[in-house]
C-alpha cells in the first residue's frame, strides 16, 4: 500500500542518482588504477636487494653484521653478494679539503661488473688502491695514477688511483675502495653499512622475497631496490584518498535525501499511519513501517543506482571512443565495491530516516506530523 | 508586483531544503575546484605563458617518460631570441616508502626559468655530486631538513641513491612537491646514459622566437649530425656524444599547450571536467526536487487556503521563487565556502595529491557563477512544474 504512493518513484530516483555518482566515479578510478598497475606490470622488477639495519633512515647510518654475507653464499638463486660500507671522508687535494663519499666494497671487481662499468686501468685489489668514477675525477681533477689522501676522525690513508670508470650510476660520483681501506679508517672490521645482492635472471622476485626475509635476523630490513609496485600503489592511494573524502559528502547527501523522503512519506501517509494506531498497532509498529519504507527505498535506489552508474559510464566511454579514439577507457566496478556502496548507502539512508520516524512515534496523536 | 506579506513558508521546514542545497553545492564545488585545480597544476607544470617552449619526445605516452638527445642544447642555445635552455630529467622514484618526483637539472640554467627562494640551506651546484634540494611541501611531508641524508629508490631501474639534503626551496609552483638534483642524478635514476634528457624547457623572447623557429633549427641540424663528436658544456662536467635522431620524433610546443595536449589525449580538458561536475550536480538535482516537493507537501494546507482566497497560481509561483531564491543563493554560498574549507583541510593533511603533486585550489569564478546558475535553474524548473493546488 505504502509503495504505491506517487512519491516513491522520485524517491528511488533521488537515492539512485546519488548512488550512480559513487559508482560512476568509482568505476573510472578503478580503471585508472588498474591501468597504472598493468603499465607497472610491463616492467619486470629487477632482482636487486639491499639489507640495511632496521632503524636506519639512510645508508650511512646503517650498520649490519658482516657475517650476514655468508647467508647468501650458498643460495643457488643469488647471482652476486657485495658487502659495502659508505663513509663520508675528507679528501685532501691540491685545491683544499672536501668531504666526499667513499664506498668500500668487499669485491671491487664484482661491484664494477654489476654496475656495468667501463673501466680504464685496473681494479683496486688492496687497501692502498682505489677506482674513481668519471664525474668524481672531473670535479676533483683526478687522473689515473694519482695518489690521494683520505681522512676520517684523525686517521689518514693514502691510496693510488688504479682505475677510472663510467657506469651511468651514482658510483660515477664516488671513490670505490676495497672494504679494508674503510675498515682502516673507521677501525672496525665487524660491520658494514649494508649488503647488496642480486638474483639470477629468471628468478621470480615475488616468490623468493619471503624466503630471503626468513633467513635474515630481526634487526635488519630487506629493501627491494626497484620500487615500481610501491610507486604505483602510492599513486593509486592518492586518488583513493581524495575519492574517500569526497564520497563522505555524497553519503551526507544520501542522509539528507532519506530525511526528506521519509518526511514526505510520513506527511502523505498520515491517514494510514493513524489507522494503524487506531486498529491497535503499537508505536513500534508505526516505527517499523516507516523504517521498512526507508529500507525499501534504499535497496531499490541502490540497485537502480548501481545499474545506472555501471551502464552509463560504459555508454559514455563507448561514445567517447567513437569521437575520441585516443580515450580508450573501460571503466568497471568490482563486486567488493558493489557491496560496500550498497552497505554504506543503506546505512546512510536508514540513518536519515531515523529522525522523522522517531518523531512520529513520539507524537501522542497522529495528527499533522513534522 | 506585491508579494504576500504573510510568512506562510516556515523557516524550520525550509532548513532541510537549504541543507540539501548546501550539500549539493558543496559536492559540485569540491569536484569542480579539485578537478580544475588538477588541470591548472598540470597545465602549468612546465611553465605557463608563451615565453616557455618545451622540446620533447613525441613518442612518449607521458611527459615523464620521453628521451631526447641532450646535445640539442647547443643548437637551441645558438638561436637568436633564446634566453635560456634548461635540460631536465623528470623521474618518478620512492622516498621513505612514498612516491615522489625528482627533477635532474642544470641549476644555473634552471633558475633562469624558475625563481627559487631558498628558505633553508643553500642552492645546489652542478658539481654537488650527491646533493639535492627539496620543495617546501615535500620537506614538510617527509619532515626533511638540510643536512639530512635520504635513501632514494628508483622506479624504472635497479638504482638506489643516498642523497644529501642541501636546502629547502619555495617556487610557488608544482615544484614545491619535487626534489631538484643535478642533472646526472636524474639520469642515474632514469636509467639513461648521459646523452639523453626527458625534455628541455626553453625561455624565449616571444616576439623573436616561437616553437616553430626552434623546431626548424633542430630540423636543420638533425640532418647534419652523426654519432661522432663530443661536446662539453656546463663547465666541462657533463660531456656527451651526438646520437642521431629522427626529427619527426621531436616535438616543440609552448609549455602549457604541451601539457594540455597530453591531458587531452586521455579526454581531460577543462570543458570535460566542468561537464563532469555539472552532471554530478544534476544527479543531485533530483534530491533538490524531492526536498522542494516535501516543502510543498508540508505547506499544502496554507497553499490551499491562499489559492481559495484568490491568490493565483502564477502569483504563488513567483512569490515562492523569490522566497526560496534568497535561501538558494545563501545555501550555494555556504556550500562553496564549505567546499573550499574542506579542500583546504584535505590539502593540509595530504588528501589532495595527484601524481604526488599537491592540487592547488583556486576558487574559479566560472564555477562559482555556474553553481548559482545551476541552483537557480533547478529551483525555477521545480517551481514552474509544481502543482500548487
Amino acid at each position: 500500500m505504502f509503495l504505491r504512493r506517487r512519491g516513491l518513484f522520485l524517491s528511488v530516483l533521488s537515492i539512485g542518482f546519488l548512488v550512480a555518482i559513487l559508482v560512476g566515479t568509482g568505476s573510472v578510478v578503478n580503471y585508472i588504477n588498474l591501468q597504472s598497475q598493468v603499465l607497472g606490470g610491463f616492467i619486470n622488477p629487477g632482482g636487486v636487494y639491499i639489507v640495511l639495519s632496521k632503524n636506519s633512515t639512510s645508508i650511512t647510518d646503517s650498520r649490519v653484521d658482516v657475517g650476514l654475507v655468508s647467508l647468501f653464499n650458498n643460495v643457488d638463486y643469488v647471482k652476486y653478494v657485495v658487502a659495502q660500507r659508505m663513509l663520508n671522508v675528507s679528501l685532501f687535494t691540491d685545491s683544499g679539503v672536501r668531504v666526499v663519499y667513499v664506498r668500500g666494497v668487499s669485491d671491487v671487481g664484482v661491484f664494477l661488473k654489476m654496475r656495468g662499468a667501463y673501466l680504464s686501468g685496473g681494479v683496486a685489489r688492496n687497501w692502498t688502491e682505489c677506482d674513481v668514477g668519471e664525474l668524481f675525477a672531473r670535479v676533483f681533477s683526478i687522473r689515473l695514477g694519482d695518489s690521494i689522501r683520505l681522512g676520517f676522525n684523525g686517521v689518514y690513508v693514502d691510496v693510488k688511483v688504479v682505475g677510472l670508470f663510467k657506469s651511468q650510476t651514482q658510483s660515477d660520483a664516488e671513490l670505490i675502495v676495497p672494504i679494508e681501506t674503510v675498515n682502516k679508517l673507521v677501525g672496525d672490521n665487524n660491520s658494514v653499512s649494508f649488503i647488496e645482492f642480486g638474483l639470477k635472471d629468471g628468478v621470480d622476485v615475488g616468490k623468493v622475497g619471503g624466503e630471503i626475509m626468513s633467513m635474515l635476523p630481526g634487526d635488519v630490513k630487506l629493501v627491494h631496490v626497484q620500487q615500481l609496485k610501491e610507486f604505483v600503489r602510492d599513486m593509486n592511494l592518492q586518488v583513493l584518498d581524495f575519492l574517500s573524502v569526497w564520497s563522505v559528502v555524497v553519503y551526507m547527501v544520501v542522509v539528507g535525501a532519506s530525511y526528506v523522503i521519509v518526511t514526505r512519506f510520513v506527511i502523505e501517509s498520515n491517514y494510514e499511519l493513524f489507522m494503524v494506531r487506531v486498529l491497535g498497532g503499537k508505536r513500534f509498529h508505526v516505527f517499523g513501517l516507516i523504517l521498512m519504507y526507508t529500507m525499501v527505498v534504499a535497496v531499490l535506489g541502490s540497485v537502480f543506482g548501481i545499474a545506472l552508474g555501471v551502464v552509463s559510464v560504459q555508454i559514455v566511454s563507448t561514445v567517447l571512443r567513437w569521437f575520441w579514439p585516443s580515450v580508450g577507457i573501460s571503466p568497471f566496478f568490482d563486486v567488493d565495491g558493489v557491496f560496500l556502496t550498497f552497505l554504506l548507502v543503506f546505512v546512510s539512508a536508514v540513518l536519515g530516516g531515523m529522525y522523522p520516524a522517531f518523531k512520529v512515534v513520539r507524537e501522542k496523536y497522529v495528527g499533522q506530523f513534522l | 508586483m506585491r508579494f504576500i506579506g504573510y510568512k506562510y513558508v516556515e523557516g524550520r521546514r525550509v532548513m532541510v531544503f537549504v541543507v540539501i542545497l548546501v550539500l549539493s553545492s558543496m559536492l559540485f564545488s569540491m569536484m569542480a575546484f579539485s578537478l580544475l585545480g588538477f588541470y591548472r597544476v598540470f597545465g602549468g607544470y612546465l611553465g605557463g605563458g608563451n615565453d616557455i617552449v618545451v622540446v620533447y619526445d613525441r613518442n612518449s605516452n607521458t611527459p615523464f617518460t620521453g628521451l631526447i638527445p641532450i646535445y640539442l642544447v647547443e643548437n637551441i642555445s645558438s638561436i637568436k631570441g633564446v634566453m635560456a635552455v634548461s635540460p631536465e630529467v623528470i623521474v618518478p622514484c620512492v622516498l621513505k616508502n612514498e612516491s615522489v618526483f625528482l627533477r635532474g637539472i642544470v641549476p644555473e640554467d634552471f633558475v633562469k626559468l624558475n625563481q627559487l627562494v631558498m628558505v633553508e640551506g643553500s642552492m645546489i651546484r652542478l658539481d654537488d655530486l650527491d646533493s639535492i634540494i627539496v620543495g617546501k611541501n615535500l620537506a614538510e611531508r617527509f619532515d626533511l631538513k638540510p643536512g639530512e641524508r635520504v635513501l632514494v629508490l628508483s622506479v624504472f631501474v635497479n638504482q638506489y641513491l643516498e642523497l644529501y639534503v642541501k636546502g629547502v626551496f619555495v617556487s610557488r609552483s608544482v615544484m614545491d612537491d619535487e626534489i631538484l638534483a643535478p642533472l646526472y642524478v636524474g639520469q642515474w635514476l632514469r636509467g639513461t646514459d648521459y646523452n639523453y634528457v626527458t625534455l628541455m624547457r626553453v625561455k624565449v623572447n616571444s616576439s623573436m622566437v616561437d616553437a616553430s623557429v626552434i623546431f626548424e633549427a633542430i630540423g636543420a641540424k638533425s640532418s647534419s649530425v652523426g654519432s661522432s663528436g663530443v661536446s662539453q658544456l656546463f663547465g666541462g662536467l657533463l660531456s656527451w656524444s651526438r646520437p642521431s635522431f629522427k626529427i619527426e620524433n621531436i616535438g616543440v610546443n609552448e609549455g602549457q599547450k604541451f601539457m594540455e595536449s597530453y591531458l587531452s589525449r586521455y579526454g581531460v580538458t577543462k570543458e570535460s571536467l566542468i561537464v563532469l561536475s555539472v552532471i554530478v550536480f544534476l544527479l543531485c538535482g533530483v534530491t533538490i526536487v524531492v526536498a522542494f516537493k516535501t516543502i510543498l507537501v508540508q505547506h499544502k494546507g496554507v497553499v490551499g487556503i491562499l489559492r481559495s482566497i484568490g491568490v493565483s497560481r502564477k502569483f504563488l509561483r513567483v512569490d515562492l521563487l523569490f522566497r526560496l531564491l534568497f535561501w538558494s543563493l545563501f545555501a550555494s554560498s555556504i556550500g562553496i565556502v564549505l567546499s573550499l574549507i574542506v579542500l583546504s583541510v584535505m590539502q593540509a593533511y595530504g588528501f589532495l595529491r595527484v601524481l604526488s603533486h599537491t592540487v592547488l585550489i583556486y576558487p574559479d569564478p566560472l564555477i562559482i557563477i555556474l553553481n548559482f546558475v545551476l541552483v537557480f535553474v533547478i529551483i525555477l524548473l521545480v517551481i514552474l512544474r509544481s502543482d500548487l493546488e
